[in-house]
């Protein structure tokens, strides 16, 4: 067998392995042959004693740390994936976060909304203290005392919302702290 | 012989091969061969687990129109071999310790 022979069964004897390592391995087997056929060997009998590339490729695979190859193979894939996948997963993961700003901002929509409810309620209770006033003094007794009772059923209502709206907007608070720490902490 | 002792102590045999000049492959294997059979592939494993550890560089240079890996070792490889030397005393007195039941008791 000559060298060139012995490294390409080398070369097929080693095919699992990853192409760099293969180089790697070969250049070093091509140069212990070349530096025994400089001492006199001819190529031969320099092939003959580096050994049979079957018996070598069954060492060198038994040895060969096979985890870490597959290892480095599933990154590249994973890579090319990653590249080739560019379109798909940043537009999902921009909706995504879009989704995720929505909820927050809808909940925020939900807790002014109360607000504005409390606001309402209180406003309709002085309208209707003031309005009832005004009928009961014009002579429209019964429709003024009706407006003051609503007025007063108003007030009552909106110091129920107005706890209702802090309790809410506390909680809300406190779920964006508790999420901004959480990203601080990830972050750090 | 017990595979680990065997692999520190061809660790050792390479850096010393390399110690007082920079060497390549096939000188290895023949400075070694009056002491230790290396195969080609053994050798290949044992310098590229130095290489890893940092114990030696490789450098390509031109040689005969062609190109060789010089090794070349490093503070880290000549500390090992220190270590090494160190370990030997150890590695005797415990022989003699498991030695000591063979000879005549007195």
């Amino acid at each position: 067998m000559n060298k060139q022979e012995f490294l390409t069964q080398l070369r097929q004897e080693l095919s699992g392995l990853s192409r760099e390592d293969i180089e790697e391995r070969l250049t070093f087997y091509r140069e212990m042959i070349d530096d025994r056929t400089e001492e006199g060997l001819s190529e031969e009998e320099a092939v003959a004693a580096v050994g049979c590339p079957k018996e070598i490729a069954r060492q060198i695979l038994a040895d060969a740390p096979k985890k870490a190859d597959s290892k480095r193979r599933l990154k590249t894939g994973e890579i090319v994936l990653l590249v080739l996948g560019a379109p798909l997963w940043l537009a999902l993961g921009i909706a995504a976060v879009a989704v995720i700003l929505s909820l927050y901002v809808s909940l925020w929509s939900i807790v002014i909304s109360l607000w504005a409810v409390f606001g309402s309620l209180i406003a309709c209770a002085f309208a209707g203290a003031l309005a009832g006033l005004g009928f009961a003094l014009g002579g429209y007794t019964f429709s003024g005392v009706a407006m003051i009772a609503a007025g007063i059923v108003c007030a009552g209502l909106s110091i129920f919302t107005y706890y209702g709206c802090k309790a809410a907007t506390k909680g809300l608070v406190m779920l964006t702290k508790r999420c901004f720490v959480k990203k601080e902490g990830v972050a750090q | 012989m017990d595979i680990q002792l065997k692999r520190g102590l061809l660790d050792v045999c390479v850096l010393a091969a390399i110690k007082d000049e920079d060497s390549y492959g096939y000188k290895i294997i023949k400075d070694l061969k009056p002491y230790v059979e290396l195969s080609e592939s053994t050798l290949y494993t044992i310098l590229k687990r130095l290489e890893t550890a940092n114990m030696l560089t490789v450098r390509t240079a031109e040689h005969g129109g062609r190109l060789r890996k010089y090794y070349h070792i490093t503070n880290v490889g000549l500390h090992r071999i220190d270590v090494f030397k160190n370990e030997w005393s150890e590695i005797v007195s415990i022989y003699r310790f498991v030695t000591k039941e063979d000879e005549p008791r007195e």
